[in-house]
């Protein structure tokens, strides 16, 4: 079995800006094993965000190559992407996104709505439905008495733990993390990291991290530096 | 399905998706109250209009008609009547009376119905059903007055004699007898060949009335064109160019105008929260994009959403508009009667079009821009509205607008000047709404405001004046120039119009009739006339089958009234050549028949006046206003050009409650024929009244429309206005401050916006009354006064009231929210 969840090789992205081409990655080869926690850093605008976007198979790459659980991304259309990640892949990001008129557990079961099998999940009835999983995993985070409030009357760690719980409701083989403390305070932040690192490890999850926060990049197995594009 | 429905019904969580519904309910609601009810007015115009020619289609000849039609008729399963009607003499004792004879069948009149009474002073009863029983005759009050008879009395025709049984006092086909000379007599068609009255020689005309189901005359009509001999014609609704017609057409028109705006506005409404509906829903979908959602399950969860919600909407706006249009033909009862007939199904089946249109026009085409929303956008931080296709949701938009005129016009013309109207009105709103704005800029620095230049600045505020201008000019359309219009069109029937015709009025009693109306306080002007075929023009002899139109035929083959004067008719416009001037010979011809019968300025028109021939050149045009009472005339010759001809006068007079001198007048003038046209007049003025009336009942909708596009637009801006107030209050601004902000804002917003929009209305009342209604321009500045102030409170009351409540939360919860 293929040990690697995702490969890039060579990966440049150029955009078109006041007439000419700004090249914001370029030529970042990397490899992130299964299970395997890997934290991106950077400064602002070094395209630590353009490059999750990639490994995500959110956006294509200029030119160069990205392998998703084995598969080539590129010859793929936006299509066949969002298929490949759909169940295999979670989000949290660093302003939550959570949908504002949902409710938190309306939030989590979204992802599950969205995939027609239903993850494994153990110590739950066969017959155990979408809300029961969800439920369960927002016990997990800690908000079991959240469930029926909506974004906007929640806090902020709160909010990110709902996203949490999304991301993990659906037991993805990867997981990316988009800044989840930016919008935290300290405290908050790393309740809610720690949180992540345990529900990675509970449930096997390859972990890629954005940040630029030296000590959370420090808990990670793996550590990439970008610096104007590349990796250095 | 299962999943579409509960995404569907967490989505009404959004006040955008509730005032989605609410704009497609209102639209569809407004469609169809209106088309309901229209529909019922249109049928019962329809049916009182065919009621003034007892019939739904008229076959009339001066020859008598093959049976064959009657037999295909009833084939057909079309109900028919006959009547045959000639001048004939009658007799009563040693006193005679020149009277209109009309022998009916059994089953006329087939629209309409006569109304008779027991002697000429009786109260007037409806005879729904009966006719003169054989022997027994009824005949108009005039009669019993000329022969000095009553009821009862005998009465001798030709060769039988019959009882005068009752007066008749209304008969539906009246009206299409205007130039009637003689009192009418109405007796049995059986009676008839008894009188031996009826010969070749008689100046007899022979109708075949049908009447039934639409389709079924369409098809009789259709045959019998193929079938008709040169001297039959067919006369139905449509062909029949009466004052009621005209009438009838006009008050479609407005009534069409009036459903028109309303649908503009309510597409507005949904325009607006649409987009707004997709700027929330934004997030949404690259967040679920992001997690692995398709292309194509966002289109479809999102076309669902919005399809179950226009059905929804045209379920509650038909049974609205339903309901509506009961209450709205209760309120109009006394103006359309109480006796409506039932609507078609038709303006429900176009509520749900409309609500489809609006849908795939004006909604779909936006949201299915969230499709191609990228998920990177989730991570860039920077949310913006996916732009490639916004010609498409353009051309939508556009194709969407033109659907629903013409849906609602179904008239080509009518929705594309209104289209371009609309298009040029938006267009213009924009660049004034600009320009206006960056005075304001200007003005507010040098009054060193501290918001009126931001104001200036904003892109928001250019979309509010134009959104604000569109609604209020509809407002205004149909109030200020609505209201202007009606009364202008209306002046064209003044209380004054003439109710009564004289004619054969002889050249030597011209001056006694003149002293005689005088004396009693009536004015007139007797007009000659004298009648005269045309048979040459240019020299060249003219026949009938000549033509191929059936009204050239027509006119060439019966004699026209010719008439001859100095003063130009006031009721006419002159639209070529000039009026003659003292000395000067000519023709001044009637614009239609010169287009029928192809003739115009320069040419030389040869009439045969019994037995003398009278040639001139055409020296003018006119257009002539038919509905205005007063004697016409296809063509006048320049005075004194009528020589000796033989002529008699004719003049039309307004009596009023003078009636009584009639009797005295015919006792002095006994040739002098009397039409009293008072009765179509009133028909006439109802009919302006009904239309008039129902015009204002759907201003009602209208309304509500507009308050929805008002809501929509304040709520399509709240998120931003959420932030900058958030911004403000952060930045130290007090709610004093704030509440004193908006309320400026929105005020002078809507002072702008209702002066536009006047502007607008003012000239679009005046294009369309003078293209479609033919009235004259006219500038009146109440619109922009009036636009200006209530644009101002209203737009000033609504924004405060909508955005009041975030004044009240803490900056804190808004920067989160």
């Amino acid at each position: 079995m293929n040990n690697t969840a995702i490969q890039t090789d060579n990966l440049v992205k150029t955009i078109p800006q006041a007439g000419r081409d700004l090249q914001i990655l370029r030529g970042v080869s990397l490899s992130i094993d299964s299970g395997e926690s890997v934290a991106i850093t950077g400064t602002s605008g070094s395209g630590k965000s353009t490059l999750l976007g990639l490994l995500a198979g959110l956006d294509l790459p200029t030119s160069g190559a990205v392998q998703l659980f084995g598969q080539h991304l590129d010859g793929l259309d936006e299509d066949q992407r969002a298929t490949m990640r759909l169940g295999k892949v979670g989000f949290v990001f660093q302003s939550f996104h959570l949908l504002e008129n949902l409710t938190a557990l309306e939030n989590v079961m979204l992802p599950l709505e969205l995939s027609t099998a239903l993850p494994p999940h153990p110590g739950l009835p066969p017959q155990g439905g979408k809300e029961q999983i969800a439920r369960e995993v927002l016990q997990q985070v800690g908000l079991g008495e959240r469930l029926s409030h909506f974004p906007n009357q929640l806090s902020g760690g709160e909010q990110q733990r709902v996203a949490l719980a999304r991301a993990f409701v659906t037991r993805p083989q990867i997981l990316f993390a988009d800044e989840p403390t930016g919008n935290l305070d300290r405290t908050t932040g790393h309740e809610i990291i720690d949180l992540l690192f345990a529900l990675q490890e509970k449930f096997h999850t390859t972990l890629v991290l954005v940040t630029h926060d030296d000590t959370l990049a420090a808990r990670c197995q793996k550590h990439y530096r970008l610096e104007e594009g590349m990796l250095a | 399905m299962k999943l579409l429905l509960h995404h569907w019904l967490q989505r009404w969580r959004m006040p955008e998706m509730r005032l989605l519904l609410l704009a497609l309910t209102v639209s569809v609601t407004v469609v169809t109250a209106v088309g309901f009810f229209t529909s019922r007015v249109e049928n019962a115009m329809q049916a009182q209009a065919r009621q003034l020619l007892g019939g739904d289609l008229v076959l009339s000849s001066a020859r008598p008609l093959d049976d064959a039609y009657l037999q295909r008729g009833q084939q057909l399963g079309l109900e028919t009547a006959q009547t045959i009607s000639f001048p004939s003499m009658a007799a009563s004792g040693d006193k005679l009376q020149l009277s209109q004879l009309k022998a009916v069948s059994s089953a006329y009149p087939l629209r309409g119905e006569l109304k008779t009474a027991a002697a000429p002073d009786a109260p007037e009863q409806a005879s729904t059903g009966q006719l003169p029983a054989r022997g027994e005759i009824w005949a108009e009050a005039r009669l019993f007055a000329e022969l000095g008879v009553k009821a009862g009395e005998q009465v001798q025709l030709g060769r039988s004699t019959f009882k005068l049984a009752r007066v008749l006092t209304q008969e539906p086909d009246r009206s299409s007898n205007l130039f009637q000379l003689a009192p009418v007599v109405l007796m049995n068609l059986d009676d008839l060949p008894a009188t031996e009255l009826l010969s070749p020689a008689s100046r007899a005309r022979f109708n075949q009335l049908f009447a039934g189901e639409e389709k079924l005359v369409k098809q009789l009509q259709q045959e019998l064109e193929l079938k008709l001999k040169p001297t039959e014609r067919i006369r139905t609704l449509e062909e029949d160019l009466s004052s009621v017609q005209q009438t009838l057409q006009r008050s479609g028109r407005f009534l069409g105008l009036a459903t028109l705006l309303s649908v503009v506005l309510a597409g507005a409404a949904v325009v607006l929260t649409s987009s707004s509906l997709m700027r929330r829903e934004l997030p949404a979908v690259a967040v679920l994009k992001a997690m692995g959602m398709s292309r194509r399950q966002v289109l479809r969860d999102h076309a669902f959403s919005l399809l179950l919600t226009a059905l929804l909407a045209a379920l509650a706006g038909v049974a609205l508009g339903f309901v509506l249009q009961f209450g709205l033909a209760e309120w109009l009862s006394q103006f359309v009667g109480k006796d409506l007939p039932a609507p078609s199904s038709a303006p429900a089946l176009s509520g749900l079009l409309t609500a489809i249109i609006l849908l795939l026009g004006f909604a779909l085409p936006q949201l299915l821009r969230l499709v191609n929303t990228s998920p990177m956008q989730i991570l860039q931080g920077t949310l913006q509205r996916p732009r490639q296709s916004v010609w498409l949701v353009v051309a939508c938009l556009l194709l969407a607008v033109f659907g629903l005129l013409w849906l609602q016009s179904r008239d080509l013309q009518l929705a594309g000047m209104l289209f371009a109207g609309l298009l040029a009105g938006i267009g213009l709103f924009w660049l004034l709404a600009k320009a206006f704005l960056r005075l304001t800029q200007v003005v507010g620095r040098k009054l060193h405001s501290r918001w009126i230049p931001s104001l200036g600045r904003s892109r928001r505020a250019v979309l509010l004046v134009v959104v604000f201008a569109t609604g209020l000019f509809s407002l205004l359309l149909l109030t200020t120039v609505r209201t202007d219009l009606l009364n202008r069109w209306q002046e064209t029937l003044p209380p004054d119009a003439p109710d009564n015709f004289l004619i054969n009025i002889q050249p030597a009693e011209v001056k006694p009739l003149e002293a005689f109306l005088a004396g009693h306080g009536v004015k007139t002007h007797l007009y000659p006339m004298v009648r005269g075929r045309l048979v040459e023009i240019n020299g060249q002899p003219v026949q009938p089958e000549d033509y191929e139109n059936q009204r050239a035929q027509r006119l060439l083959e019966r004699e026209f009234n010719l008439s001859s004067f100095a003063e130009f008719p006031s009721s006419n416009a002159l639209l070529e050549g000039k009026w003659f001037k003292q000395g000067e010979t000519g023709f001044s011809i009637e614009k239609g028949i010169g287009e029928t019968l192809s003739f115009g300025m320069g040419d030389k028109l040869t009439f045969d006046i019994a037995g003398q021939r009278l040639s001139d050149t055409v020296t003018s045009v006119r257009e002539v206003r038919w509905d205005s009472m007063q004697p016409n005339f296809f063509v006048i010759a320049a005075p004194g050009s009528l020589g000796d001809m033989p002529s008699t006068h004719i003049t039309s007079i307004h009596l009023g409650e003078k009636k009584a001198i009639v009797t005295d007048m015919i006792r002095q003038f006994p040739s002098v024929t009397v039409i009293d046209v008072a009765a179509i007049v009133a028909q006439v003025r109802s009919l302006v009244e009904q239309a008039s009336m129902a015009v204002q009942g759907i201003f009602v909708f209208t309304l509500i429309a507009g308050v929805v596009v008002l809501i929509a637009a304040l709520q399509s801006q709240k998120a931003e206005r959420r932030r900058e107030i958030a911004i403000l209050k952060s930045l130290g601004a007090g709610r004093a401050e704030l509440r004193r902000r908006i309320w400026g804002e929105f005020l002078l917003l809507g002072a702008l916006a209702g002066v536009l929009a006047g502007l607008l209305a003012l000239t679009a009342g005046n294009l369309f009354g003078y293209y479609l209604f033919d009235l004259d321009m006219k500038l009146d500045l109440m619109p922009l006064l009036v636009g200006g102030v209530v644009g101002s409170l209203l737009v000033g009351v609504a924004g405060f009231w909508n955005l009041r409540g975030l004044l009240n939360v803490l900056p804190m919860s808004l920067l989160k929210a």
